[in-house]
């Protein structure tokens, strides 16, 4: 019995081990005569919609797409390319990621090999320099969509403190930060509302219209030596300071329900926030509407299609993504999925001249965001640019929810910035 | 093809079988059928413990080269105030957690063996449900119901009492007892059903021994119950220790990845290291601090445990 049941065991055994490498023999057989491309990306970007037209063009090509959240979505990606396997033909990178992949640039292939130079010409200039590296030899990804931020505000509680309400109007009374502050003064004053209901999106407006942030091409620290963050941090804390913030964290609740409840009169945001608006405030119609920031304008979001060096066809994975980020394809993700087009040829398109949203008091929304996006600083934001932004947020955090000395705050936080920096 | 080359190589062994003694195919069973478990845990447990080990002496950022660094990176926490706050925070989550915790559930398990309780197994099943919660699901509700606003529903009710709202996620003993709390309601229920176990073999003699005596419920309690339950208590609390060293998830998610000085345990500062700020270097360091601390920890608890069965043996 005994004897009989060690055979069945190493029988089964057996079976498995050359079960496993039948079906391996057969996988390789059969991608020869079909190119697969697995492709990586987060959120909903509508890309599944467009593959299978690409396919229905391309039938030799099989395009596997796989969404996932946020932030699993680019752990597993910097953990495959770390460990130099499982990763896809193709992952999207957002722009504020791609920083911590800038030193993994041996895993990716340089899209100028493959033929970016040719379309280059298409994007916004900023858009492409944030997906190269330092030197602008090598290119990481092809834009897809970008964030660009206007100044949405209420137009009730404009009116309740007795200032204009047309976004043309809006944008003459607060054309910079000085009028911003004395805006934010006269609201409160005469309404007893903030300006805003979050320092951090105040700051990092600011942060935005810097010409340099927080790092220069050589990954140096740069916050104390360059006055503009320590002058954004001044002026974000002055507002904190005056009762002009408020301070509802970022995506809680109560920072939704204020959207809806017109509890302040701004907020500093980019294209895609239109949504979050209309799903915060769904009794808003009309409440909310958009115009230029103060002072220029910023960007937050958007993201870069890369091919990793694992991919077996290089060459087919970039055509695909070519096609997908090419103007005509944008233009459909805009349609489709609101996604903000890095193609500035766009712009000048009917869909786009005519635009109008019922919700944002009918105004062309598409244009503000255009314009805004045409005035978006090119800046080096570096690798650590998480951990340097994470500090600043805290100090703010300390300055408003427990009256800290602000220029405590600031040192303590420079010091905990390079006390991490040093440890890569 | 492949069936020829099946039955031959079923053949061979058939003829190895036939060489091996009964007691060499008796322990080659029993190691296969242990293996799967020995292979996947060298895989994914032993081989990761001992590359962090070897991590802490390197400086890598997860894509370049390693450099050795000697004990530069363990130089680094150690002059790192955040690195002894988060030691601070993660003992006093874990007391604050665990020491109220236990006590709750021990009375819990009392109050469910008695015979006085109805329905003892829905009960069973209630108590248990909070721990396969998804952990994550259980931090997002903890984050609105202890929110800093007024209107959060803790804060909410403070103020029907006249008390003014606290800062849960961003005040020092605010976000420490919220975090505390989410621990307490995970693991009340699991540890009162260990504890009810424990009491189930407890034998019913030496209760209606002491009743015959004249001894009260309490006495009976603190006199029969706690010292037949040293071994289980013991256990419960070696396990509650060693899990709130290691705290998590619940404040990843309760307040946010600025990893804030008041919410930041030691393993959340070794995930910071690791995945945000790719310093596997200084993260290695800080699982092998605090594996040293886990062993510390442990040994006083066997010495404390020990010297309790000692003096508080009543039956022997």
């Amino acid at each position: 019995m005994r004897k009989l049941s060690l055979i069945l065991l190493l029988s089964f055994v057996l079976i498995l081990v050359t079960a496993c490498s039948d079906t391996e023999a057969n996988g390789e057989g059969s991608s020869s005569d079909k190119i697969k491309l697995d492709m990586w990306v987060f959120g909903s970007t509508g890309y599944e919609k467009l593959a299978d037209e690409y396919m229905k063009e391309h039938p030799n090509v099989e395009i596997k797409i796989q969404s996932t959240q946020f932030d699993d979505h680019h752990n597993a990606l910097f953990t495959a390319l770390s460990a130099g396997s499982g990763a896809p033909d193709i992952a999207m990178i957002e722009v504020n990621n791609i920083e911590r992949f800038r030193q993994a640039q041996d895993r990716f292939h340089n899209l100028y090999d493959l033929g970016a130079e040719e379309v280059k010409d298409d994007y916004l200039d900023w858009k492409w320099r944030l997906g190269e590296n330092a030197d602008g030899t090598f290119l990481y990804g092809l834009p897809t969509d970008i964030g660009p931020t206007a100044m949405f505000y209420r137009v009730d509680v404009f009116k309740e403190a007795g200032l204009p309400t047309d976004p043309e109007s809006v944008k003459k009374l607060i054309p910079d930060w000085d009028a911003y502050a004395e805006v934010a003064r006269i609201i409160k004053e005469k309404t007893g509302k903030p300006i805003a209901d979050n320092y951090e999106l105040i700051y990092n407006a600011l942060r935005d219209q810097a010409p340099v942030q927080y790092f220069n091409n050589e990954d140096e620290l740069i916050i104390e030596k360059e006055p503009y963050i320590k002058a954004a941090y001044d002026y974000t804390v002055d507002l904190i300071q005056k009762g002009y913030v408020g301070d509802n964290g970022l995506w809680t609740p109560e920072w939704g329900a204020a959207m809806d409840k017109g509890s302040y009169a701004t907020l500093l945001a980019p294209a895609w926030m239109q949504g979050v608006v209309k799903g915060n405030a769904p009794n808003s119609s009309g409440k909310w509407m958009i115009t230029g920031m103060p002072g220029g304008a910023g960007n937050w979001g958007g993201s870069y299609l890369t091919i990793p060096k694992e991919t077996k066809h290089p060459e087919e994975a970039y055509k695909f993504i070519q096609w997908l980020v090419a103007p005509e394809q944008q233009l459909k993700s805009f349609k489709e999925m609101g996604l903000f087009p890095s193609t500035p040829s766009i712009y000048n398109d009917p869909s786009f001249k005519d635009y109008s949203d019922d919700y944002f008091g009918g105004i062309n929304t598409a244009q503000v965001f255009a314009q805004s996006a045409q005035m978006v600083q090119t800046v080096y934001m570096g690798k650590n640019y998480k951990v340097v932004q994470a500090e600043i947020v805290n100090a703010l955090t300390n300055v408003s929810k427990k009256s800290a000395d602000p220029e405590k705050e600031w040192k303590a936080a420079v010091k905990r910035i390079k006390r991490q920096l040093e440890r890569q | 093809m492949v069936p020829q080359s099946k039955a031959k190589a079923l053949n061979m062994k058939y003829s190895i079988a036939k060489r091996l003694t009964e007691k060499q195919k008796t322990s080659i069973a029993g190691y296969l059928f242990i293996s799967p478990f020995f292979l996947l845990f060298a895989v994914f447990g032993a081989f990761p413990m001992i590359f962090s080990f070897y991590l802490a002496f390197q400086k890598w950022n997860g894509f370049g080269e390693m450099t050795f660094v000697g004990f530069q990176n363990f130089n680094f926490i150690f002059i790192d105030p955040v690195f002894w706050k988060s030691i601070y925070n993660t003992v006093i989550i874990g007391l604050l957690g665990t020491v109220p915790q236990l006590i709750a559930a021990l009375i819990l398990a009392v109050i469910l063996n008695s015979v006085l309780v109805k329905m003892k197994s829905f009960f069973r099943v209630a108590y248990f449900v909070p721990n396969v919660t998804s952990i994550v699901a259980v931090a997002i509700v903890f984050t609105v119901i202890f929110n800093e606003h007024q209107s959060g529903i803790v804060n909410a009710t403070l103020g029907l009492f006249g008390l003014s709202p606290v800062n849960w996620q961003t005040s020092e003993w605010g976000v420490k007892i919220a975090i505390a709390t989410m621990i307490f309601w995970r693991w009340v229920g699991y540890n009162s059903i260990i504890f009810l176990a424990g009491l189930q073999s407890i034998p019913k003699e030496l209760y209606e021994a002491a009743e015959m005596d004249g001894a009260k419920k309490w006495q009976q309690f603190l006199f029969i119950t706690v010292p037949m339950l040293k071994p289980i208590i013991i256990f419960v609390v070696f396990t509650a220790t060693i899990g709130s060293l290691q705290i998590f998830a619940e404040p990843l998610i309760f307040s946010g990845s600025g990893f804030r000085e008041e919410s930041i345990t030691i393993v959340l500062y070794l995930w910071r290291e690791a995945f945000s700020n790719n310093a596997f270097g200084t993260a290695s360091a800080t699982a092998v601090s605090l594996f040293l601390l886990i062993i510390a920890f442990s040994v006083i608890n066997v010495l404390m445990s020990n010297r309790l069965g000692k003096t508080g043996n009543i039956r022997g």
